[in-house]
């Protein structure tokens, strides 16, 4: 969490580099409120919604070093938008991280992104809140589902990431253990393991829970399988029908193959 | 980490739990009844506690923090839908978080009244001026002296 502080250093170099490289860059995706105003005081960081912005950027990055500037220390003013987007109808903003753009960044670089998600999640999240209050009307309340989106998207690149090294380093599929096991309706579903304290013969509500099928539930397991069966045979029979009613329409057909 | 998260089971002499990537959003809310001035109001998640908030605002937002008092707050199941179903309003978890070393916070008015001129020879603003000439041609002669029609002559 330490990183965050950094994070916006390195997001703010960024800034700095686009606000010197405007105009070769595509205006239309990448020009925010923030940008196009071109203000002085450190702005909200843009770079929550814009991607291409970095990747242009990384190449000429080697070639600047990176500028220091103070951290932005606004405190609680981050649950809020930028001043002069109050009481404006709309806002700008750019189109949500997808999971190629999220998959080309370093693991760094994905931590520091979900903070940043994360603090413009709570500002909308804020701002939605008030103008239920006030009985306003949200500016722009499509950036929510963005940011939703993004977030989730970070979590799967994430995820990916860790099954790939656990699959690598020691061979486990899953992440949580589990097992395949049967509960008291006959039916087998994937059982994951819980942390527990003491072991299972000692634990009451653990061996209340059965993992077994008693014997009285097998005329109710045989009437699952009649039920079963019919829907299958029955299912079966109408797709032989309509084979046949089309064989006699069109002689030339070939049969599905199944 | 993210979503349905299951945490490692706590025995006395473990480190401290440490989560990466919080999947906790708070909400800065108006508060309802008046509070002292070095106090913010927020909602929190159900499963977030007094200490997680603390370390939350001050780690991520770098806002020194005194005290933090919870409640949670009951959502109504009073309410009928036009099926006359019950219909559950959620609960949330409030915290009241006091700020340290005497700093105050003001919740900011975030909708203020901003004149909106409409762009020239646009269907906007040709239907205010449209509304403006209506008022006009409605308000009584001014010559009458404000003396309704009903009186005659």
């Amino acid at each position: 969490m330490a990183a965050t502080s950094a994070g916006r250093v390195l997001t703010l170099c960024r800034q700095f580099q686009n606000a010197f490289r405007i105009s070769t860059t595509l205006s239309a995706q990448q020009s925010t409120v923030t940008l196009t105003k071109g203000r002085s005081y450190p702005h909200r960081l843009p770079s929550t919604l814009l991607s291409s912005s970095w990747s242009c950027n990384l190449d000429l990055a080697v070639q600047c070093r990176p500028l220091h500037t103070t951290i932005s220390r606004r405190g609680l003013e981050e649950f809020f938008d930028i001043p002069e987007n109050w009481g404006e109808a709309t806002v700008k903003s750019g189109a949500p991280w997808t999971a190629k753009q999220l998959r080309t960044k370093s693991n760094e670089d994905l931590h520091k992104l979900w903070y940043v998600l994360l603090k413009e999640k709570n500002m909308l999240l804020t701002i939605e809140q008030e103008s239920k209050r006030q009985g306003q009307q949200m500016p722009s309340p499509e950036r929510l589902k963005k940011i939703d989106r993004s977030i989730r998207r970070l979590d799967t690149v994430v995820k990916e990431r860790e099954n790939a090294l656990r699959l690598l380093q020691t061979g486990q599929e899953r992440a949580r253990p589990g097992d395949w096991r049967k509960d008291v309706f006959g039916r087998i579903y994937w059982y994951r393991f819980r942390e527990h304290a003491l072991p299972w013969y000692m634990n009451r509500r653990y061996k209340r829970k059965r993992f077994y099928t008693p014997a009285f539930v097998a005329p109710h397991l045989r009437l699952r399988l009649e039920k079963y069966l019919r829907a299958k045979t029955r299912k079966q029979k109408k797709e032989s029908e309509n084979q046949a009613v089309l064989k006699e329409k069109f002689p030339q057909m070939q049969a599905k193959s199944q | 980490m993210a979503s349905r998260l299951i945490y490692p089971l706590y025995q006395m002499g473990n480190p401290q739990l440490r989560i990466f990537r919080p999947p906790f959003f708070l909400t800065l809310v108006r508060p309802g009844k008046e509070q002292p001035p070095d106090v913010v109001q927020f909602r929190i998640p159900m499963v977030m506690t007094k200490f997680d908030v603390r370390n939350y605002v001050e780690k991520i937002y770098n806002v020194p923090v005194g005290a933090v008092r919870t409640r949670i707050q009951y959502g109504t199941n009073k309410k009928r839908n036009h099926l006359n179903q019950k219909v559950k309003r959620p609960d949330y978890k409030v915290a009241y978080v006091q700020l340290a070393q005497q700093q105050t916070f003001e919740f900011p008015d975030i909708f203020p009244k901003k004149d909106v001129k409409s762009a020239e020879g646009s269907v906007e603003e040709m239907q205010e001026k449209f509304m403006e000439d209506e008022e006009q041609r409605q308000k009584p002669d001014p010559r009458r002296g404000g003396v309704t029609e009903w009186f005659g002559l």
